[in-house]
């Protein structure tokens, strides 16, 4: 046996620091959406927040967002790119301490990063809440994320580098790039800095953010996610990989100009505006690309569906993606803004996109995944059953009931009366939309049980098995 | 055709839905005959109910005085709410038998359209809620009738286009995406309507 090949013999794939980023993003999950279902029901009875600041709205929203996408929706995305990307380029991953640093860093970097939103310490910039400190250690874990991932593409024995990788990479370099931009503060003290932007400048920036976060994470990121997960679990190859490479870069350059229509109707240039609109509506075409790549992609391996809970998570994902992913530029588009912007209608949108999509992804990945990795069964495929019409139900009531109380709000503060007043106060308003919040909280608490029987189906998987060690395939010697 | 298409329909939707499906399952119905026999009919429901309930007591979108609009624009918003639904039955009927092609399930186009008129039936009927325009009590009857619907779907479509269960899951699932696309577009051009003059007084 040559060098090479007995290196490769005794080589295996870091899947460890895998298993405990699929864990650690799950026990977020249920945090996350437990604080989401807390703060809908004090939509509903606001005097649940007992006077407690920390358990005041304002607080725990911020806990909810910043805990679902960073501490649930992040960590996926770290143990999927971990996974995959050793999988598609037949190595280890470079620096596999490094990897286990960023799971670790990370997940201090979040609960610290809770605690300090409870307390009451933020930016008050939307999804970019955290104070610098945690500010410069999220920029470190991120280059320690691109240090693991791009090595491991550097160090690949096979020659092409597999669609997904894309998706990962593009996520890794925009999310450094925003975060950095975006981020950029003059501290004051060790809990408060000042934006070095001023006014519409600043707007300009945080949406500029704001909307490229959910591109190039909740979007960009989980398409990663769903082009290596889902011909893997379908058994065939991407229905068109010509397709997802022209869908990657069309998209990579449409999204990065969207922005501005989360300031329709503000103090920024009209032109902005309406080069925000139509670039959101460009998008439209490479969103769908990759959404119809996927549907085509498994509805040839329809015979899995026999035996795999998980791939009814992903072709629903799907579903919800193709809504989400049309719904955003119709709301982009100015004479519908003037109604859906500042109404639930929005907070829908985002949901069919966080709910349906994000979580449904994530859900039939790691149903995939999690006996995987422990080289066992799932432990109920009833109980996965059971939380994907849990999951179907909430989603649906969820957006059905947040469109109603959207579009009641958009008409409501905009009615006006014979004599060209407003008709209605915004207390009226507010008033009017305790059943659709009841609503809500019903869609919120049927999403959250099937999360609970997923943690339960997992722990009962995992427990007494450890992670087993895979090799990378030995043919792979021939390209090394 | 009859027997499957009677107006016991509803109520074996209902109580029997297998049995239905089974019945479809053998037939080969016209298209013309299930469109004007059937689905015509369950289409001008909403608007008609829509149009009552509104010109009588106006909508009321949860605050105390509700909102009353003009006959002609009424009859213009009703009109138009006929259209919708009329182009969503029948492109969801072509994109149905677009798909019948992927997932291997019968092509004739008479089948597609019972088919879509079925899983369309709980919602026709739960439009009787239109005639009491308050839009929550609409949400409240209209939810339960969805989730109905989309059993229907889920349910009937293997058994009645002849394909397995999880052919027909994909097959639903696809129809359940664009049938959300569908309708959050009829949202959307609604609101551009309404900020373009056609309904409700609005301060933009």
């Amino acid at each position: 046996m040559s060098d090479p090949a007995k290196k490769l013999s005794v080589e295996i794939y870091s899947d460890r620091v895998v298993t405990t980023l699929v864990m650690f993003s799950v026990i977020w999950a249920v945090i996350g959406m437990l604080a989401g279902v807390y703060i809908a029901a004090e939509m509903v009875w606001p005097a649940l927040n007992f006077d407690q600041s920390w358990l005041s709205f304002g607080r725990l929203r911020t806990f909810h967002t910043n805990v679902v996408i960073f501490g649930f929706g992040v960590s996926a995305l770290m143990g999927t790119a971990y996974y995959s990307v050793q999988r598609t380029s037949h190595v280890r991953l470079y620096a596999s301490n490094l990897a286990w640093f960023t799971c670790w860093a990370w997940q201090i970097a979040i609960l610290a990063g809770g605690i300090s939103l409870l307390m009451g310490l933020t930016t008050s910039k939307e999804y970019a809440e955290l104070e610098w400190p945690f500010d410069i250690a999220i920029t470190l874990v991120w280059v320690c994320f691109a240090i693991v991932f791009f090595g491991t593409i550097a160090k690949r024995r096979i020659k092409q580098i597999y669609i997904s990788n894309w998706f990962y990479g593009g996520l890794i370099i925009v999310i450094a790039m925003l975060h950095i931009v975006n981020n950029l503060a003059l501290p004051v003290t060790l809990t408060k800095s000042y934006s070095l932007y001023a006014g519409a400048q600043d707007a300009i920036v945080q949406w500029w953010y704001g909307h490229n976060a959910v591109g190039f994470l909740l979007t960009g990121g989980f398409l990663g996610m769903m082009y290596y997960f889902l011909p893997k679990q379908a058994e065939r190859p991407i229905w068109s990989y010509k397709l997802s490479i022209v869908a990657f870069w069309a998209f990579t350059y449409s999204y990065i100009w969207a922005g501005p229509h989360h300031l329709h109707f503000n103090a920024i240039p009209e032109w902005v505006q309406n080069l925000g609109m139509v670039m959101s509506l460009v998008l439209l075409a490479p969103s769908w690309a990759s959404m119809v790549n996927g549907i085509m992609t498994v509805s040839s391996a329809w015979e899995k569906l026999r035996s795999d809970p998980s791939l009814k998570f992903i072709v629903l994902a799907l579903a919800f993606y193709g809504l989400a992913t049309f719904e955003g530029p119709m709301l982009a588009i100015k004479s519908v803004n003037i109604i859906s912007h500042f109404t639930e209608w929005t907070i829908g949108h985002v949901h069919s996109g966080a709910l349906g999509w994000n979580a449904m992804i994530t859900y039939g990945t790691f149903y995939f995944l999690v006996p995987r990795l422990v080289g066992g069964n799932l432990y109920s495929v009833k109980l996965a059953n059971l939380h994907f019409w849990l999951a179907l139900a909430g989603t649906i009531l969820y957006i059905v009931a947040l469109w109603g109380a959207g579009v009641s709000q958009g008409v409501l503060w905009l009615s006006l009366d014979d004599l060209g007043e407003l008709r209605y106060s915004f207390n009226e308003v507010m008033a009017a939309m305790k059943p659709y919040y009841l609503l809500r909280l019903v869609a919120g608490i049927l999403f959250f049980i099937g999360t609970l029987l997923m943690i339960y189906n997992f722990s009962k998987t995992i427990v007494g098995r450890r992670t087993i060690a895979v090799r990378p395939p030995i043919e792979s010697l021939a390209v090394a | 055709m009859k027997s499957a298409f009677s107006p016991r329909l509803i109520l074996r939707l209902l109580f029997q839905p297998n049995n239905v499906f089974k019945e479809l399952a053998e037939l080969k119905p016209s298209s013309i005959a299930v469109f004007f026999k059937v689905a015509l009919w369950f289409g001008v429901l909403p608007p008609l109910f829509a149009y009552i309930g509104a010109s009588k007591f106006g909508w009321r979108l949860g605050t105390v005085e509700p909102l009353s609009l003009q006959k002609e624009i009424l009859l213009s918003i009703s009109v138009a709410y006929f259209i919708a639904l009329l182009f969503g039955f029948i492109s969801t009927v072509i994109v149905s038998r677009w798909m019948a092609t992927t997932y291997g399930a019968r092509q004739s186009l008479g089948i597609h359209f019972a088919m879509i008129t079925v899983v369309g039936a709980p919602l026709a009927v739960g439009s009787i809620v239109h005639l009491y325009p308050d839009v929550f009590i609409n949400i409240l009857v209209l939810i339960p009738a969805l989730l109905w619907s989309m059993y229907l779907l889920y349910r009937g479509l293997p058994i009645v286009l002849h394909i397995t269960p999880e052919r027909g899951m994909l097959m639903s699932s696809s129809l359940i995406g664009y049938l959300l696309v569908a309708f959050v577009s009829l949202l959307g051009i609604t609101v551009f309507l309404w900020i373009n003059g056609i309904g409700p007084l609005m301060g933009v």
